[in-house]
């Protein structure tokens, strides 16, 4: 840090509030100074307004009151973004958890339209590819990551893209990066090498705005910590001077974790609910990503398969629902031939599935709550009963606590982490044999979270439901699975007792 | 100064039909100011105007705009891009020429099924065919993946092609007075209510009389309007395909992973939007034309293009159907009595439906959002 000099203030925010059309009120009478050279953890529950500040700060929405300061030259100037290519103008730039990288350009082609469009502006023409090349090697050099720049974006990991994302911000010189969950899905690996350039950035005078529903990662990142609570700004505190416990009280207004959960799976039946035998599958561009996976989920039992993101989790649970045919291999899931009878049979027998890309596969984001729910709830093959749907909409939004104003929504207007209670909802209800997830706790906060994890647990434990779940989240699989699975390489290790074998060990398999 | 676009909070009262009427306000005024200047004589041009929305004529045009905006409707929403209404509209007449002709012609054989029957087996048979035809692209769509755009749109071309083929080979008619063209269906099958002329000399009691003999005339579009209206309401309000139709058109993958099988949905909905085409074809002939000419797809105003811009218009929303179809209808018409009264050609009312449409974008946008200058 920048210690003895008189740190400027880069970005002042004063009295800004958001009114959404429906009369949502996401963020009020927001104030805050960010200062150069530091990481700012911006922490609150799901739903408290994080996403909603950050994009006003990146020009997507417009406050409705209030306004936003950027230093320029030397003095605070008042700015009022249109879009994001303004924000950008003004060295702030947003990641965010969806890479959004054109897919079948390459890295560099993608890093240059974003240069042109800022330039062009400027009227200074546009960047070559060569010229972008040069830039990225650049980057690549001194952040260590390295880049091919002709690689064609459908080729890169997930985490290869958000590294992108973040190399794309260092090139068109961003001051200010505002990271909305950017870190959650990347491996641990990743993680600290993420971490490491962050760190870099901000002694180099840049300045974080970090949003994350890890409270840990917050405390070791971040040099203080705002919290946002039903919109409004609850706390700014300096890291190394508060507790994790004191964080969480002003986040959800409580402190301790009041889900205690007991793993007590303790007579494995003899019944194979899941049975996986053999099976190869491909990846969407045709390479074998999965072989000679074979193993079996018995009744009630909780089965976590752990791998680095693209390890080949989501066309390992996509097969198993019968979404992806397999190259060879055999698939019975709640007694259904999966590979001759497909996703069709496979829901009819009761499974429950909660997709990799739960905006694609586990939701339709223009309709309302109540009609996502009714799709799947309609016993009728004709009609629907609306009044038994809309009871177990309602059900569904008070038991996973949603967020919303009326189960008519739309499910677009949800935050991230709420969207994602709906989809687990409707799909935990719906499971009566097995639930196939793929990284479950994802975008939900600390409390949701936990509530999931005692939900599933009870769920498997006392209703005999079997759950497969494949995720990149080592903590998650480990205090929620009966037997642990590490896939690497698209093959499978295991399984494993979590109790039995050190956490150390499973992180050794998941890289080497 | 900076100005800010917001979207409104609250959702103006009405906005929706309030734009709606506004842009034709607005459509119409641009259309006289442009045929102004060209020195057209306005007085008379409102005047054709006038009329000819408020016409009994308009009766016809709307209904069938309306019935088959209703088919095109279902598709559109499902993001099926039906265009193909003008073929399932005229392929769907061939039945009922057979029928009512070759099967169970009164005059030339002793049939002894009631009329009814038979006028119930060209509806049916007409939709189903109208149907079939919808399913070609459907079923290419669903299991080849093949766009249903250009498809429905061949099978345009390939529909008047068959059908004028028809018309003059097979199907041609003897007592035709030479015209090209098919044998009028009997009497007995046609389903209008022919009210006799009066004459009272009053203008208003004319006029009344005069929108009575329509609705008697077209009486059977009339039902059919109603039913079909009915049947969309319901079907999107009650029912599972419904729903279906709706997330198809804004994610389908969620809807295949729900165990729904979009590919027998996709012929589905293609087919359900064919057969109300096709309906609507039958009742063409059984209440309008009585026989199908040669040439046919000159001898109407291409019913399945203005539907389709009927829909549009109405936004994919089913409760503002009527309103559009009636805006199309109405436009059509307008279009004809300025060419009768030679103040220029039909093309003239597109000026029209352009500067509505202009309206209407404007109008919308003031509607949803507001503007703030600070
Ligand atoms: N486009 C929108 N229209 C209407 N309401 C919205 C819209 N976007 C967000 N909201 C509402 O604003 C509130 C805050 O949402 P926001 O996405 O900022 O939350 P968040 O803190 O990012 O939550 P999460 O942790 O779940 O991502 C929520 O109640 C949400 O329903
Ligand atoms: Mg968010």
């Amino acid at each position: 840090m920048n210690t003895g000099t008189l740190r400027r203030v880069v970005l002042s925010i004063n009295n800004i509030s958001k009114t959404f059309p429906g009369g949502i009120t996401a963020i009020e009478e927001i104030n805050l100074d960010l200062y150069e050279g530091e990481i700012v953890a911006l922490l609150g529950e799901n739903g408290s307004g994080k996403s909603t500040l950050v994009k006003i700060l990146y020009g997507v929405y417009t406050p409705d009151s209030g306004e936003i300061k950027i230093l320029t030259g030397d003095k605070l100037s008042r700015v009022n973004f249109g879009n994001p290519v303004d924000a950008m103008k003004h060295g702030i730039i947003l990641v965010n958890q969806t890479p959004q990288l054109i897919d079948k350009l390459s890295v560099a082609e993608n890093i240059a339209i974003t240069l042109s469009t800022l330039r062009s502006r400027d009227h200074s023409g546009f960047t070559s590819i060569s010229e972008t090349s040069k830039l990225l090697k650049e980057v690549s050099e001194s952040t260590g990551i390295r880049v091919d720049p002709n690689e064609k974006a459908y080729n890169l990991t997930y985490s290869q893209k958000q590294f992108i994302e973040l190399l794309r911000a260092i090139i068109v010189n961003a001051k200010i990066f505002l990271l909305d969950e950017a870190l959650s899905y990347l491996p641990i690996a990743e993680k600290k090498r993420f971490y490491d350039i962050l760190y870099s950035l901000k002694n180099s005078g840049k300045t974080v705005l970090l949003i994350t529903h890890k409270i840990q990662e917050a405390f070791d990142l971040s040099d203080r910590i705002v919290i946002l609570r039903k919109g409004r700004i609850v706390g700014v505190l300096e890291t190394k001077n508060t507790t994790v416990d004191e964080v969480r009280r002003l986040m959800f207004g409580e402190t301790n974790n009041k889900y205690i959960i007991n793993n007590n799976w303790s007579n494995p039946e003899e019944e194979h609910v899941i049975e996986v035998e053999d099976l190869a599958v491909r990846d969407d561009h045709g390479r074998e990503v999965l072989s000679n996976i074979t193993f079996c989920v018995g009744k009630g039992e909780i089965a976590g398969i752990i791998g680095v993101a693209g390890s080949g989790q989501r066309e390992l649970v996509e097969s198993i629902v019968g979404l992806r045919k397999p190259i060879r291999g055999k698939i019975t899931l709640a007694g259904v031939d999966v590979v001759r009878k497909g996703i069709k049979a496979v829901r009819e027998a009761g499974v429950g599935y909660i997709p990799d890309q739960p905006l694609k596969q586990g939701i339709a984001c223009d309709n309302s709550i109540v009609e996502n729910i009714a799709i799947m709830f309609s016993s009728n093959p004709i009609l629907i009963n609306w009044d038994i749907v809309k009871e177990k909409a309602v059900e569904i939004v008070k038991n996973y606590n949603v967020q919303s104003k009326s189960i008519d929504s739309p499910v677009k207007t949800l935050s991230g982490g709420n969207i994602m209670k709906v989809i687990i909802g409707k799909e935990l209800s719906y499971a009566k044999q097995a639930l196939i997830a793929c990284n479950p706790t994802r975008a939900l906060d600390e409390l949701s979270a936990n509530n999931l994890v005692s939900v599933l647990k009870y769920k498997a434990h006392a209703e005999k439901l079997s759950v497969l779940i494949a995720s990149e989240d080592i903590d998650e699989v480990l205090t929620i699975s009966d037997a642990v699975y590490v896939l690497n390489s698209g093959r499978l290790i295991g399984p494993f007792q979590p109790s039995k074998v050190p956490r150390e060990r499973i992180e050794e398999l998941m890289v080497a | 100064m900076k100005i800010t676009i917001l979207k409104r909070k609250k959702e103006l009262k009405y906005g929706a039909v309030i734009a709606s009427l506004l842009s034709i306000l607005f459509g119409i005024t641009i259309y006289l100011v442009i045929i102004g200047l060209f020195g057209v004589n306005l007085v008379e041009a409102i005047n054709i105007l006038g009329k000819s929305f408020i016409s009994p004529t308009i009766m016809k045009d709307f209904l069938i705009i309306y019935v088959m905006g209703c088919g095109l409707l279902l598709s559109f929403k499902a993001s099926l891009w039906n265009i193909g209404g003008e073929g399932q509209f005229y392929i769907a007449m061939i039945p009922g020429i057979v029928i009512t002709l070759l099967l169970f012609n009164p005059e030339t054989s002793s049939t002894t099924v009631p009329a009814f029957i038979v006028v119930l087996l060209v509806i049916i048979t007409g939709s189903v065919v109208g149907a079939v035809w919808a399913a070609v692209a459907g079923t290419l769509k669903a299991f080849m993946n093949i766009d249903e755009v250009p498809v429905t749109l061949i099978l345009n071309y390939i529909a008047y092609y068959l059908v004028n083929h028809l018309v003059s080979g097979p199907l041609k008619g003897k007592k035709t007075y030479g015209y090209l063209r098919t044998d009028e269906i009997p009497g007995i099958y046609r389903l209008n209510i022919i009210l006799p002329i009066t004459r009272t000399g009053n203008q208003f009691e004319e006029a009344v009389y005069s929108f009575l003999t329509q609705v008697s005339y077209y009486i059977a579009l009339l039902v059919t309007a109603i039913a079909i209206s009915v049947f969309t309401w319901w079907l999107f309000k009650y029912t599972k395909l419904g729903l279906y139709i709706k997330i198809m058109g804004s994610n389908p993958e969620y809807l295949y992973a729900t165990g729904v099988n979009t590919k027998m949905l996709t012929l589905l909905i293609m087919a359900l939007s064919g057969s109300i085409i096709g309906l609507s074809g039958s009742l063409y002939l059984l209440v309008e034309w009585g026989r199908i000419p040669y040439g046919i797809q000159s001898h109407t105003p291409g019913y399945g293009y203005l539907a389709i811009l009927a829909s549009w218009l109405s936004m994919l929303d089913h409760r503002l159907l009527p309103v559009s179809a009636y805006l199309v209808a109405g436009l059509r018409n307008t279009g004809l009595s300025i060419k009768i009264a030679g103040l220029g050609d039909t093309e003239q009312t597109l000026i029209i439906l352009g500067s509505v449409l202009l309206g209407y974008s404007i109008t919308r946008f003031i509607a949803d959002y507001e503007v703030k200058i600070r």
